[in-house]
Parts: structure tokens; C-alpha cells; sequence
């Protein structure tokens, strides 16, 4: 019943769009019968006060201008299409987005084979509330920057471009997630951190101590006679601007530089630096001390990382060891759930240095010797 | 890994674009302000260009054309074919220019103008759909009529619509190279950022 409803609404549309106008006249009256059986619902909301209002009234002026235009038989005729169309056009785009949701149709793309098109459009839904909190927080800036609303109005082209800037952001981190996530879709899959290891995810503001606590760490478990492998990514600082990073091998104590600022040019990776293959050398060397009974350190994966690149093949032939105890990994906050839900450990706890403050390294500890 | 930035990039900007149309584009086609169609079709110019730029693959206009398109349904927008038609086509236009010249400037600017010069097209062609060949034609009479107003009475409405069309254009093409600027700012900025 509803197939032929459907079947019928569609084909009166048409004969409604391009026929004649004595036949058109009878298929808008199938069109509402039609959208009656599939969804009463719908032929309430398409014609509702409104809507009836202003179909009438866009009728109504084509018709005056026609009869201005061509004389009055012709505009009657030409306003009554008009009706007509736009009648059972809304009648039709009614019982179409009420029967049709969004998760219809991503899983509609998702049989069809395009899965991507179908996360793409999942991750556009799920991203609209992180825009908005981004624009309003460039609206509330700009706000405290440049006081009332008239004068914000001069830089609103600036708002445009931190707006859009704020946009790329966004879509760097929901690439990084989804390359952790391992989506069978977005990513190759097979390249996950699939681990039964105990692993402590670190995490806090950045420049907020997160390499000092992995240094502590990797001092106290040395001191214990614990064996560990693994690096830690010290910033290099000039005039209080970080204009790079090195690597240091937590065993050996070896240090390289890693990465350079690169003044007003993009680096590599779509980052700001450009990256030194003398500390991806360090850092693969670093990693491949890990044994059975080892603790790895890791600081820090980011979003090149993520990315598949820079060390991330280092860390997965680092953390596939056999009988590897444990591993510390530092990463952004943003980045926390989407590498907790990729890792898939046994046992595993994220300590953000903000809120544990000094009982960081002891909450590590504790947890890996437990 | 595979590089999935291509795809979160036109799923972001699309939704940056969508929400642009479902909000103010929404509210401009209530307000019947004149240029509004101008207006919105350089917002969403710049979305694309900079995309463009930020990612520069082949595909990515059109699909986050796609995503703009989804959120215009479902969303505030609901299921109007004018602003629908006027979406998909702006994404094809700026992602077959784009493509076409390598992704260079000169392709932001043909793109522009490109999608603005379809504005009254696609106006007429909905307006074709929707109220009939004879609505088309009484239109051009008003053109003519409007253009008799201000002493230009020999001219054929043909022409007329031409002229609305490159003029229409040629914001395009100046809308084009802004986005193009404005693009570069921005990867200026996330340079800084990143």
C-alpha cells in the first residue's frame, strides 16, 4: 500500500511540475491523498496555516505580474499553477525529510558501499556543536579585544579567518582520532596499538610538566632496578618562545635535536617544524631497547604520530614485545579518549599532571609496580 | 596510516558551509534583502577556496559540497531546492575550475565566478520548475520594463539578464582571489599555531 502511495506521490508530482494544467489539478489531489496514506503527519506539518499563507501569497503576485505582463486570463492560469506546484512541492519535500532521518541515510550510504561519504557525515553532525562553541568563543574574544559591537564590526574579516582557522584545527584532532580509532573506513586497519599491557596515558595543559613527569618516572623506576626503554621530547626554548624539540634516549641519556621551528614557512607534516631525520634515528633506537620486563616511555605521541608517521612504527614494534610490563604514553588531552579506545589494554589510567599535581609520579608508580 | 585529512577537512569545512546556509542564509532568504544571494554564495566561496588550500586533493570541494548539502536538509534549512541546487552547484563549479588549473589562483577566480554567474541561472531554472516557462518569460518582461526605467528601453531582456549575469561574475572573480588571500592567512595563522 505504501509502495504504490509512494509510487503515486511521485509520479503525480511530476505530472504536477510539467503537465497540463487541467491534468496537473487532478494529480495535486493524488498527491495529497498519496501523503495522506504514507503520513498524515506530514500532509498536517506541509500544510499547515503558514505555509498555506505564503504559497498563497507568492501565487498571488506571480499572477499579478503575469496579468501585468500578459493580461489578466493568463496570470489566473499562471498564479493556479503556481499553487498547484508549490502545493505539492511542499507537500512532497514534507513527507521526504519525515521519512527520511539522518541515520537512514548514513546507514543507507554505508550499504551502498560508501562508508566513508557515511563518517564523513557522521563526523559533520558530530562536529557542529564543536563549531559553535569555536565561534562563539572567537565572538567572545573579539569582544574583550575590541569592545563594543560596532567596532567588532571592522574586524569581522579577521573573525572570518580565526573562524576558519579554528575549522582546520578541528579537522587536524578528528583526523588524528580517527587514525587511532582505526577505522576500518578512514584508516587501513591492522595498525592499531592492540596491547594486553598495562599502559598509563599522561596528559595535561601544554608546556604543563608532562616531559618533567615522565623523567621523574623513568628516574624512579631506574633507581629501582626496573629495566626501561623509550624517549622523552624536551622543548628547546629561545626568548621564551619554543623554537624546537630534542629527543633523549631515557636509557643511554643520548640526546639529538628533533624538530626546528621553521620561521613563517610550513614544515613538514603540515606542522610548523621541520623534522630532523637524526632524531627519528635516536628515537627508533631508543624504542628498540624495549625487552620483556621493560617499561616503555613514550613522550609523546603526537599528532604526527597519529598520523602513522614520525615514530609511531618505532612505537608499534616497541610495544608488540613479548612479555613488555608496562608503557607510559603522553599525549594531548583532545587525543586521551580516542587512544584509550585504540590501546584496547587490559589495565590503564590516564593521570593529568593539572590534577594530580605532585602526587603525579606517585600515582605512575604505584600503579606499575602494583 | 593512510592520510584521512583530506576527508575531516571537507567534512569540517562542509559543516562550516551547511551551517553558514542553515543560519544565515536561512535568515537572509527571510529578510529578502537584495544581494542576498551574492552574499551567501561568498561565504561559501571562501569556505571551498580555503579549503581547497588547506587540502589540496582533487574531490574535496565537491564532497564537502556533499556535507553542506546533508546539514541544509537536515538541519534549519529543510528541503528546499533552490538554496540545494544553488550548493551543489557552487561545489562543482570551484571543483572543476580548481582541478582544471592545478589548484591555483587563477582557479579560485574562474571558480568564482563561475559560481556566483550561476546565481540567476539557477534563479530562473528553479523559478522554471516551479511557476512555468511563462513565469520565465514575464520575468524578462520586468526586466525590460525595469531596464525601460532607467533609459535603457531598446535593450532586449536577454541582454539585460546577460549583463546581471557577468556582473554577478565578476564579484565572483573578486570573491575568488579574496578567498584565495584570505586562505593564505589562514595557513599563515595555523602555521603559527600548529
Amino acid at each position: 500500500m505504501n509502495r504504490v502511495a509512494a509510487l503515486l506521490l511521485v509520479m503525480s508530482t511530476a505530472v504536477v511540475l510539467f503537465g497540463d494544467p487541467l491534468y496537473a489539478a487532478w494529480a495535486a489531489l493524488v498527491v495529497m491523498a498519496a501523503a495522506w496514506i504514507l503520513d498524515p503527519s506530514a500532509l498536517r506539518a506541509g500544510l499547515r496555516f503558514s505555509a498555506v499563507l505564503a504559497i498563497l501569497f507568492a501565487a498571488s503576485i506571480t499572477a499579478a505580474v503575469v496579468a501585468w505582463a500578459e493580461g489578466p486570463q493568463r496570470g489566473i492560469e499562471i498564479g493556479g499553477m503556481m499553487l498547484l506546484r508549490l502545493l505539492v512541492l511542499t507537500l512532497a519535500a514534507a513527507v521526504l525529510v519525515r521519512s527520511v532521518n539522518a541515520e537512514k541515510l548514513l546507514r543507507a550510504a554505508q550499504k551502498m558501499g560508501f562508508e566513508r561519504l557515511g563518517l564523513v557525515l557522521g563526523l559533520a553532525l558530530n562536529s557542529l556543536p564543536r563549531l559553535a562553541e569555536a565561534a562563539a568563543d572567537v565572538w567572545n574574544a573579539s569582544k574583550v579585544r575590541h569592545g563594543p559591537a560596532l567596532a567588532r564590526t571592522r574586524w569581522l574579516p579577521n573573525l572570518g579567518e580565526v573562524l576558519l582557522a579554528h575549522t582546520a584545527r578541528i579537522a587536524e584532532e578528528a583526523a588524528a582520532a580517527a587514525s587511532l580509532r582505526g577505522h576500518s573506513a578512514l584508516t587501513r586497519p591492522g595498525n592499531g596499538l592492540r596491547s594486553s599491557i598495562r599502559v598509563v596515558v599522561i596528559t595535561g595543559p601544554s608546556s604543563g610538566g608532562k616531559t618533567e613527569t615522565v623523567s621523574a618516572v623513568a628516574a624512579r623506576l631506574r633507581s629501582s632496578g626496573v629495566s626501561i626503554a623509550g624517549f622523552v621530547q624536551p622543548g628547546e626554548f629561545a626568548d621564551g618562545r619554543k623554537v624546537g624539540f630534542r629527543v633523549r634516549d631515557v636509557t643511554s641519556g643520548e640526546e639529538a635535536s628533533l624538530a626546528i621551528l621553521e620561521e613563517g614557512r610550513r614544515g613538514d607534516f603540515g606542522t610548523r617544524f621541520r623534522f630532523v631525520d637524526e632524531g627519528f634515528r635516536l628515537g627508533r633506537e631508543a624504542l628498540s631497547r624495549a625487552r620483556s620486563g621493560s617499561i616503555l616511555l613514550v613522550d609523546e605521541l603526537g599528532p604526527v604520530e597519529l598520523r602513522g608517521r614520525g615514530h609511531m612504527p618505532a612505537v608499534r614494534a616497541a610495544m608488540a614485545v613479548q612479555g613488555l610490563r608496562g608503557a607510559v604514553v603522553v599525549v594531548r588531552r583532545h587525543l586521551v579518549p580516542a587512544l584509550l579506545a585504540e590501546v584496547e589494554a587490559s589495565d590503564a589510567i590516564v593521570v593529568d599532571i593539572e590534577e594530580h599535581g605532585e602526587r603525579s609520579v606517585e600515582a605512575i608508580i604505584d600503579f606499575l609496580e602494583d | 596510516m593512510k592520510d584521512v585529512r583530506p576527508w575531516t577537512y571537507a567534512a569540517l569545512f562542509g559543516t562550516l558551509w551547511g551551517a553558514i546556509e542553515a543560519t544565515l542564509g536561512t535568515a537572509l532568504y527571510l529578510s529578502k534583502l537584495p544581494m542576498r544571494g551574492t552574499i551567501i554564495g561568498l561565504a561559501g566561496l571562501l569556505c571551498l577556496v580555503c579549503l581547497r588550500r588547506l587540502q589540496p586533493r582533487p574531490g574535496v570541494c565537491l564532497l564537502a559540497g556533499c556535507v553542506a548539502i546533508f546539514l541544509k536538509i537536515f538541519t534549519l534549512g529543510g528541503l528546499y531546492p533552490g538554496p540545494i541546487i544553488g550548493i551543489g552547484s557552487q561545489a562543482l563549479a570551484l571543483e572543476l575550475a580548481l582541478t582544471a588549473t592545478g589548484g591555483r589562483a587563477v582557479g579560485a577566480a574562474i571558480g568564482g565566478f563561475l559560481a556566483l554567474a550561476t546565481n540567476p541561472l539557477q534563479m530562473v531554472v528553479t523559478m522554471w520548475v516551479v511557476m512555468g516557462g511563462e513565469a520565465v518569460r514575464s520575468y524578462l518582461l520586468v526586466l525590460q520594463e525595469a531596464a525601460t526605467a532607467v533609459g535603457l528601453g531598446n535593450t532586449r531582456p536577454e541582454v539585460i539578464f546577460t549583463v546581471v549575469v557577468m556582473a554577478k561574475g565578476l564579484i565572483g572573480v573578486a570573491g575568488g582571489i579574496w578567498a584565495w588571500s584570505v586562505g593564505g592567512r589562514v595557513i599563515q595563522r595555523l602555521g603559527r599555531r600548529t
